[in-house]
């Protein structure tokens, strides 16, 4: 498949626009993101209950990630503490998946003839999710712009068959493909917007809430609400809502982990908690999908 | 002759994976030839980029004869329906069967004649097999398939004597194509030899024979740091894992903004490495320099790889020195109040805790070192403080090294800031040792503190499991004292660690840890002295009913005995010793009880004088202070009693007609054996 590439720098939105239109000719379910606060793409119920059972699935999706201790103020221009992810999931993982995942760079205007495209050992783990995938960390010319992974294991199930999952760090990718040494100096659209105007606002002032002001006696209260609604979900069998309470106490849990009110221990704690509500649902899930 | 050329072609398999399957295949591949008695050339190797693991085996028979060999079948009394089953899988007749009897009975018997079989028919039906016997120290399972492999295996390729070979592994048919394009898949080639294809690939710019790889990389590297007038560090992990991510290597030297070589070296270096696997550049000097390689998969030919990858560093050190300059200036002092958050290990308290044991230990250590107290106790108070850094949030492996940079920018004393820095050393057996005494105080508190804590809550290592690699904890406090010469009570310093942590009002058994740990130690002796290849009697010789204060004792003695063992000086000793403890246990056997001292009175002739005279010389040598410590010199007085000996044995019989002198001479042989024993138990040397 040949896609033309402008000469103009392609912009923030156009990329998107690109890659869905791409994985949608793949024949993936093209969603909208999710609509909950979530660490990355993977943490869409699309991903990771999806990719448990036996049933066939595609998708793709924009998905904001919310990492609450990668803040910075809007200071550093590689860190934020809400950022893109599009996120693809196959299953089973198809054959020829390496072919699409290149061909999709050139959807995108990065020609992997011309550049370094590593594919670096790096397997997955996500302690919450109780998952873990092997795979890689895509470089081009030495720059990490995709995370590569054949789940193993979702919410303690091992994957039957193995879903492949695809994930593009959008604002690493653009400044690459625009060439940019600031995140804040992407061009969002061909109006001059950049990424600046969009978000660096929102940066300094979630920064502040994350590790200043988030009244933390409330959230540890919070935690234990939601922990105590998905269990409750989960003995009434519905699944997705269960999750959607689940999410809420990650989110919860990673916003105290910034304000730095958790200690090791508790940290250890507090993520089997999160592990053990997730391996329930996933019980759950997995019964309603045979 | 013919040859074996199989590839296996997958997705990027991660360089130690490949390094291991690499091996693995070999030795496989290597046991099947030998089981079957098959010729082969036995320098063959095993080769592979990130996509292909290669195996090309030449001089092989087509064909092996197999020899005429009678196959027992049932006993002859079994039912008939056993002799029908022997006869059909045995593809023959009952004309064939004969009856023989052996020392188990009389059974029938089939002799199969000698025959021919093709090896590609063997290899066909057992390749399969060779493959599954690969194991993996990580593996995956993709798509629908069961198959474990490093990363999904997408085609085998498998040729015998130019011909294709076919078998079945899991869902993949072999075959005599391969794709030549790693990344989409699409052209499929046909090779037919082994030649063929290096050639094919070669002309590709593909170099699949790794050893290849690593050359022209290190050729290259090597051009341009002659040109430019720099060295790299030999570290040939990082070469080794490089050359096992390209196939087609192209070195390429970028560098960065030279603002950032105020960042602390040790990270700037890491984030190349470990980060980027970059290889930084130093000046004549060992300065590090703001050039570095990259080893790129492609050649650079419009210069993107170059700017792309300079671009990453200047975005990953900006990180880095942003850090840094945040990071130095919080003042480490102020901090310390701070640890009582960070969780050191589950019933062993925080990190503030560990550090008031450690302030405590360092402190009995620094009077046997004869170094400032004040020193090593401000050391021990804030070398843990780094751990609440980003810095050591970003780079985990540089806890201690970013402390005592932090130490060092605020104005700390000099081996304050060292010790920091180098608290964590040795790592293990290979790792570099500290060698400054505030250094050593501080890494042996750190050590002793978890040895003990880790005992005291009873997580001892197991035969199979070590997950908090308490091992190697203890053979670099073995390797922290013998290697310095550290002169400590390791025994005290165990108690009194059990006492800090008894003041913090946990309840260890302090008998039980020092029993337990005292053997454990011992134990690390006995492994750390193998690892230099000292000889096992002598190992075991010298660690006999080793106490733990004298570690560095039996280290000393076993490396001066290892040295000499072979030499006259120590055969000869040994030679002496062996002669006269034989003697002893020999007589010991018809029990003859020896008190320890010979009667000078019932001496017959002067060799025996002469020989009583010698042994309360050396004695008198050994009982001098200090001399006890000169292993060599020491071997040197023993082996001179040789011609006391020897005139001894050549002119008096110890058994005497008269018990009362045939004892006192077994008396005086026991007092040589005693006095050699005090240096050395040579009762359990091989002679």
């Amino acid at each position: 498949m040949v896609y033309k590439t402008k000469k103009k720098t392609l912009s923030f939105q156009d990329t998107i626009f690109n890659l869905q239109k791409y994985w949608s000719k793949k024949g993936c379910v093209i969603l909208q993101p999710y609509d909950l606060e979530v660490g990355a793409g993977t943490f869409h119920p699309a991903t990771t209950l999806r990719s448990l059972g036996p049933k066939p699935w595609k998708t793709a999706y924009v998905q904001p990630s919310r990492r609450p201790t990668d803040g910075r103020y809007g200071d550093n221009p590689n860190r934020l503490q809400h950022y893109y992810q599009f996120q693809v999931l196959i299953k089973p993982s198809p054959k020829e998946i390496k072919k699409m995942y290149l061909n999709s760079l050139s959807s995108i205007g990065i020609n992997y003839e011309e550049h370094d495209i590593r594919f670096v050992e790096d397997d997955w783990e996500s302690p919450t999710l109780g998952a873990a995938g092997l795979g890689w960390e895509v470089w081009c010319d030495g720059m990490e712009v995709t995370q590569f992974t054949y789940f193993q294991q979702m919410a303690g199930v091992e994957c039957k068959p193995v879903s492949v999952e695809i994930t593009y760090g959008l604002e690493r990718l653009c400044m690459f493909i625009q060439n940019k040494k600031s995140v804040f100096d992407l061009i969002w659209n061909d109006e001059g917007i950049t990424y600046k105007d969009v978000f660096h606002k929102s940066e300094k002032e979630f920064s502040a809430y994350n590790f200043e002001y988030a009244n933390t006696d409330n959230l540890f209260k919070i935690f234990e609400m939601h922990e105590e609604e998905t269990k409750l979900l989960v003995e009434k069998k519905i699944s997705l809502p269960a999750y959607d309470q689940c999410l809420k106490c990650s989110h919860v849990f990673n916003i105290l982990d910034a304000r730095g009110v958790i200690s090791v221990a508790q940290r250890a704690e507090y993520i089997a908690r999160i592990r053990e509500l997730t391996k329930s649902i996933g019980k759950v899930w997995i019964e309603s999908q045979s | 002759m013919s040859e074996l050329f199989v590839e296996l072609f997958s997705e990027e398999i991660p360089a130690n994976l490949q390094i291991n399957a690499r091996n693995e295949l070999k030795k496989n591949i290597k046991n099947f030839f030998i089981d079957n008695q098959i010729k082969f050339n036995e320098n063959f190797n095993v080769y592979s980029t990130p996509n292909r693991l290669v195996l090309y085996i030449d001089k092989i028979p087509s064909e092996i004869k197999l020899n005429p060999e009678e196959i027992r079948g049932p006993n002859v009394n079994a039912p008939e329906k056993a002799l029908k089953g022997f006869i059909r899988s045995n593809n023959t007749t009952l004309e064939k069967i004969f009856k023989k009897t052996t020392e188990k009975g009389e059974f029938y018997f089939f002799k199969k004649e000698s025959r021919k079989i093709k090896v590609s028919d063997l290899l066909e039906k057992n390749l399969s097999e060779i493959l599954t016997k690969i194991t993996w120290n990580k593996s995956m399972k993709w798509a629908n398939y069961d198959l474990y492999w490093g990363r999904p295996l997408k085609s085998i390729l498998a040729i015998f004597n130019k011909k294709p070979l076919n078998f079945v592994f899991n869902h993949i048919n072999s075959s005599n194509k391969t794709f030549t394009d790693k990344s989409l898949e699409e052209d499929l080639k046909i090779f037919n030899d082994f030649n063929s294809y290096i050639k094919f690939f070669k002309q590709k710019g593909i170099l699949i024979d790794q050893d290849l790889r690593k050359k022209i990389i290190q050729n290259k590297i090597n051009e341009i740091i002659n040109k430019k007038n720099l060295k790299i560090e030999q570290n040939e992990r990082l070469i080794d894992e490089i050359v096992n991510i390209v196939e087609k290597p192209a070195v390429i030297i970028c560098d960065f903004d030279k603002k950032f070589l105020n960042v602390p070296s040790e990270i700037l270096i890491t984030t190349m490495q470990s980060h980027q696997k970059y290889l930084p550049t130093f000046d004549k000097k060992n300065n590090l320099t703001n050039n570095f390689f990259v080893v790129s998969d492609i050649k650079d030919t419009k210069g993107f790889v170059k700017l792309g990858n300079e671009r990453v560093i200047e975005a990953r050190l900006s990180d880095a020195e942003f850090f840094w300059e945040k990071n130095k200036t919080q003042n480490l002092v102020k901090q310390v109040d701070k640890l009582k958050n960070i969780n050191y290990f589950k019933g062993l308290g925080s990190y503030f805790d560990k550090i008031q044991r450690m302030r405590k230990l360092s402190s009995v250590i620094s009077d046997d070192f004869l170094i400032s107290k004040d020193k090593i106790e401000i050391a021990s108070s804030i070398c843990k403080v780094d751990l609440m850094s980003d810095l050591v949030g970003e780079f985990p492996e540089l806890q201690g090294i970013v402390g005592g940079h932090f130490a060092k920018f605020q104005g700390f004393d000099k081996e304050v800031c060292l010790a920091i820095s180098e608290q964590y050393l040795p790592n293990g057996m290979e790792s570099k040792l500290p060698k400054k005494m505030y250094s050593v105080a501080l890494s042996l508190s750190d050590k002793l503190d978890s040895l003990v804590g880790f005992f005291g809550i009873n997580l001892k290592p197991t035969s199979s499991k070590d997950p908090y690699a308490i091992r190697r904890m203890a053979i670099s406090l073995v390797r922290l004292i013998v290697e310095n010469e550290t002169k400590i009570k390791l025994k005290d310093l165990i108690v009194y660690t059990c006492s800090a942590y008894r003041d913090q009002g946990y309840d260890f058994d302090t008998k039980k840890i020092q029993n337990e740990l005292s053997d454990f130690i011992i134990e690390r002796l006995k492994n750390y002295l193998k690892e230099k290849k000292i000889r096992q009697d002598i190992i075991e010789s010298s660690t006999f009913l080793l106490g733990l204060d004298d570690l560095l004792k039996a280290y000393k003695k076993s490396l001066c005995l290892n040295k000499n063992i072979k030499k006259e000086i120590g055969f000869e000793t040994i030679a002496v010793y062996k002669r006269s403890s034989n003697i002893l246990n020999t007589e010991e056997k018809i029990s003859i009880e020896t008190l320890g001292f010979a009667d000078p009175g019932l001496f017959k002739n002067d060799y025996e004088k002469k020989l009583y005279k010698k042994i309360n010389d050396i004695r008198k040598y050994f009982l001098s202070i200090g001399k006890d410590e000169n292993y060599e010199e020491s071997l040197k007085i023993l082996s001179s009693i040789k011609n006391e000996v020897n005139d001894f044995f050549d002119n008096v019989i110890v058994n005497d007609e008269d018990i009362i002198i045939k004892k006192n001479r077994l008396e005086l042989l026991n007092m040589l054996c005693k006095t050699f024993d005090n240096y050395f138990n040579f009762s359990k040397i091989e002679a």
